[in-house]
């Protein structure tokens, strides 16, 4: 497939996630965009439909444009959370052209199968996702996950609810603090700096950690 | 070995102590004036209004300003004792500070008027501890903020710090717990975060009294720090817009208003702080805030995070910026003190350590508190001293019979109220809160949070409520109030109803004990049995129930170190003295009402009518049923009338069984309802009685059946 459709499906699927999938929004938005598929290319390579007012994607438009986002979001996290970049965008625009099926759930194994990008939109799910296998250790895994005593760096913490972000944060918890796990149960006991933490599992599931290099 | 005495933290000055109302036990103390502190914030709405006008002219009127602001747990507590002359208490528990304390001090020959402020994380408030922080800040405009910073911590402070010069203040910090630092393995150059904050930063020690004085000089002339974080492009942007919009005519009046940068308060609003804005409409009006709605939104929109959040990590990254450059570490052992403490929270050692705790807390509570002291204070001072002479004086002086039994008749004011609440529920009280300052200056009860944290989730409760529970053992009346330490209302409303349900208080723990003497041991543990059963029942579907949401269970545990047993003694009177202020008007009142409902004849009625109904389901002998009711208005009067019963021999085993299980699961007691009217209201009160009073009797009736088919021999 041409980068030429990847663009234009990547586009219509962002107005989707933001329900903004009018013909109108989708036309001005592909014209803006350099060197994307026009509306009608996407008509007749059978990615989308017309229904009303709106633009949808046929079942091979969508998985064409799941790929495409999935490998984009995955090549940003990694980018972020492994490579410590800030300036992530760019590179990821051109690594979602070229990875391959295997490369991609690799680097999701690795990545220990993250649900958002660093911008906090969603990474579509992959086969590894939905069986995760393990073959390969994940380098990003959630807190309560590692050795009793190892020490991590937060790489993000994914959470829906903002008064408990509040509290991790206020507490110093945030990616780039090095935490060390104390104990799993009766409560997730963590320390930061000096300070020791008791959290529940399910908050310790929401802070995700990347291991340091086994020595 | 490496191993560290832990530190005994010593005190030779003969301070007078305060208390802030550790967990929401409040207490009137704040000196002279009496003024407990109470804030309102923006738009207050459930609390009487208090404005910096009051607070300046309470007792202060033309003293300088200073507030104490900090971290929880960093010595806040100590310095304003040094300050203040005033020993205030040092706490472990997070939330400390629920209340302000405040005093005055000497500082470079001028008289301070001294706020020590809850402990907090972070000034963009989410909760209430935050909101009365940052409030205070903004109607004060304090000449100095004293931001107390524990060196070991040193993110967090500088977190704080940070937002401290965002609003404008001018501040000193003092770089406390210097030596813990040094000995695991933390060093601060206090010099270099000197400059990199651009304010005065004194180490001190202030356990030991170190670095005060040098304290005290840099307070005289506090600087307001020149380190601003530059935010992005998007968010700066916003915040020149926050600031035309409010200031193109009125901006500098808002800044007189509240004596804080609208940088600060533009963060503070971008962040999504419901009372801030709901001050700003007050002030502003609607259109204003219109503006600034569609200012915040169009900033939200363009992140796909709580705006909070990211705000936050742009501080966090130049907080980091300067710890790189103030904090070295080397290695260190670890102290006994933290090799304790993790014994404490691992399962194998901390739940030995949790049961042997516990066990201790009832030997000195149950036993010592409710039998020995009780049975002293009780039977031999109020019971042969002091009633007599009492009723003697009345009899003499006091002419009319009615005034005469209401004081010290059968439900009298003083034979009854007061004896109550001071010859019994006093001592069970005063050694449940010596008991309580251990734990809490040792830094074992935030661990004994997360043991029980699994236990109280399958209820809808957090772990923080094994405190109120294990109080409910000692008096439930009391355990209600302190249930104010739960985070969310409905764990309040939960605590609530178990403490009425089904944990037994002293008095019930006694006639159960009492009873033992004739029943097996497996009667027992099938009354224990069935009375935890329904405690787990019934709080597993008021979780499911009951609207609201179950807080987060987030707990700092804060060392395990030496406590200073002159602090828990101080610490337990001003508790005691709390308790008697807060909850013995409610004896009274209970037992004011008992003593009209006698003399109308009302009791008897109630009685007459309900016991067939509960006798014929129980199957017990009126009289039985007749010290229930008794036992609802004077708890003691039950338990001595059942166990009474049992000694004459009137009830059989199976009865008594049932009466046991009625009488645990049974609403506690008239001043324990009138507290639940107090804390929660009268609706939810009156809900809650009339969910227990038949279920105790349902339940009672099911046991009947049970032993009745003769399944469990016992």
């Amino acid at each position: 497939m041409k980068h030429y459709y990847d663009e234009a499906l990547e586009e219509i699927w962002m107005l989707l996630e933001r329900e903004e999938n009018t013909i109108d929004r989708v036309q001005a938005c592909l014209e803006r965009t350099g060197g994307a598929a026009s509306l009608q290319d996407l008509l007749t390579a059978k990615y989308i439909t017309l229904d009303k007012e709106k633009v949808r994607f046929t079942g091979l438009g969508e998985e064409h444009a799941r790929n495409i986002i999935r490998r984009h979001r995955l090549a940003e996290r990694l980018l972020a959370d492994v490579l410590g970049m800030t300036e992530v965008e760019g590179q990821a625009c051109k690594m979602e052209h070229i990875l391959s099926e295997e490369a991609t759930d690799r680097i999701c194994t690795l990545l220990g199968h993250p649900q958002e990008c660093p911008h906090g939109l969603s990474i579509p799910a992959g086969s590894c996702c939905r069986q995760p296998k393990e073959t390969l250790d994940s380098l990003i895994i959630t807190v309560d996950r590692l050795r009793i005593g190892e020490e991590a760096r937060i790489a993000y913490i994914q959470t829906g609810s903002d008064e408990r972000l509040h509290k991790l944060v206020s507490f110093g918890l945030h990616p780039g603090a090095v935490i060390r796990l104390h104990q799993r149960f009766p409560a997730v006991v963590i320390r930061t700096e000096e300070t020791q933490l008791a959290l529940e599992e399910e908050i310790a599931r929401e802070i995700h950690v990347r291991r340091k290099a086994e020595a | 070995m490496g191993l560290k005495i832990m530190r005994m933290r010593f005190r030779n000055r003969e301070n007078k102590e305060t208390i802030n109302g550790h967990c929401g036990l409040a207490c009137r103390k704040c000196g002279g004036k009496g003024a407990r502190l109470r804030f309102a914030g923006f738009g207050a709405r459930s609390q009487p209004s208090f404005t910096s006008a009051d607070a300046t002219s309470r007792c202060s009127a033309g003293l300088r300003r200073l507030a104490l602001v900090g971290n929880p747990n960093v010595g806040k507590s100590v310095i304003f004792g040094e300050l203040t002359g005033r020993y205030a208490v040092v706490s472990n528990y997070p939330g400390t500070t629920v209340e302000v304390s405040r005093g005055q001090g000497l500082i470079g020959g001028r008289l301070y008027d001294i706020t020590d402020t809850p402990g907090i994380n972070s000034l963009t408030p989410l909760s209430e501890d935050e909101r009365v922080t940052r409030d205070w800040l903004l109607h004060n405009r304090p000449e100095a903020v004293l931001q107390v910073a524990d060196a070991k911590n040193m993110r967090r402070n500088i977190i704080l710090s940070l937002q401290l010069a965002e609003m404008g203040l001018p501040m000193v910090m003092a770089l406390n717990m210097q030596d813990e630092a040094h000995s695991r393995g933390i060093d601060v150059d206090a010099s270099a975060l000197q400059n990199a904050l651009g304010i005065r930063v004194v180490p001190t020690v202030a356990v030991e009294g170190s670095g005060l004085q040098e304290l005290k000089r840099a307070l005289v002339a506090p600087s307001k720090s020149s380190l601003i974080v530059d935010y992005d492009q998007r968010i700066e942007d916003a915040l020149s817009e926050f600031e035309s919009i409010l200031g193109r005519s009125d901006g500098a009046m808002l800044e007189d208003k509240c004596g804080v940068t609208l940088r600060s308060l533009g963060l503070m609003y971008l962040c999504g702080d419901p009372w801030l804005t709901e001050w700003l409409g007050s002030n502003y009006g609607t259109g204003k805030m219109e503006q600034l709605e569609a200012l915040a939104q169009e900033v939200r929109t363009a992140y796909n995070r709580s705006l909070d959040y990211i705000i936050a990590e742009q501080r966090l990254k130049v907080a980091d910026g300067i710890i790189n450059r103030v904090v070295s570490r080397r290695t260190a052992t670890q102290s006994l003190g933290e090799r304790l403490g993790d014994l404490t929270t691992r399962p194998l050692t901390g739940i030995p350590i949790f049961l042997a705790v516990v066990y201790l807390i009832f030997k000195l509570v149950g036993q010592f508190g409710a039998g020995t002291l009780v049975n002293l204070i009780e039977t031999d001072l109020f019971g042969n001293h002091i009633l007599p002479w009492l009723s003697a004086i009345i009899k003499d002086h006091v002419p009319w019979p009615l005034l005469q039994d209401a004081l010290m008749g059968k439900y009298g004011l003083i034979s009854m109220g007061l004896t109550y609440a001071i010859a019994i529920v006093m001592p069970i009280v005063g050694t449940f809160f010596l008991a309580f300052g251990l734990l809490e200056d040792s830094g074992y009860l935030p661990r004994l949070t997360v043991m029980a944290n699994r236990i109280f989730r399958l209820i809808g409760l957090n772990g923080k409520a094994v405190l109120p529970m294990v109080l409910g053992l000692g008096c439930a009346t009391m355990a209600t109030l302190t249930t104010r330490i739960l985070d969310s209302k409905k764990e309040r409303l939960i605590a609530t109803i178990l403490l009425a349900l089904g944990i037994p208080c002293s008095a019930q723990l006694g006639v159960m004990l009492g009873m033992t003497s004739w029943l097996s041991a497996g009667a027992l543990v099938f009354v224990m049995t069935v009375v935890a059963f329904q405690l787990f029942l019934v709080g597993w579907l008021a979780s499911i129930i009951l609207p609201g949401e179950r807080a987060d269970f987030i707990q700092e545990l804060s060392p395990i170190r030496w406590p200073q047993i002159s602090n828990i003694v101080w610490k337990t009177l001003l508790r005691v003295k709390w308790f008697l202020a807060e909850a013995v008007p409610y004896f009274l009142a209970g037992t004011f009402l008992l003593f009209i409902l006698d003399a109308t004849g009302g009791l008897a009625s109630i009685i007459r009518l309900s016991a067939p109904v509960i006798s014929g389901l129980l199957g017990l002998p009126d009289r039985a049923v007749e010290f229930f009711i008794l036992g609802f208005m004077r708890r003691d009067y039950g338990a001595a009338g059942l166990y009474a019963l049992a000694r004459q021999g009137i009830l059989t085993r199976h009865q008594m069984i049932v009466s046991l299980v009625t009488i645990t699961l049974f609403v506690p007691c008239i001043a324990n309802f009138f507290i639940i009217i107090k804390e929660r209201g009268l609706t939810t009160a009156l809900a809650i009685v009339a969910f227990i009073l038949p279920y105790a009797v349902l339940n009672g009736w099911l046991v009947r059946l049970i032993l009745s088919i003769g399944v469990i021999p016992l």
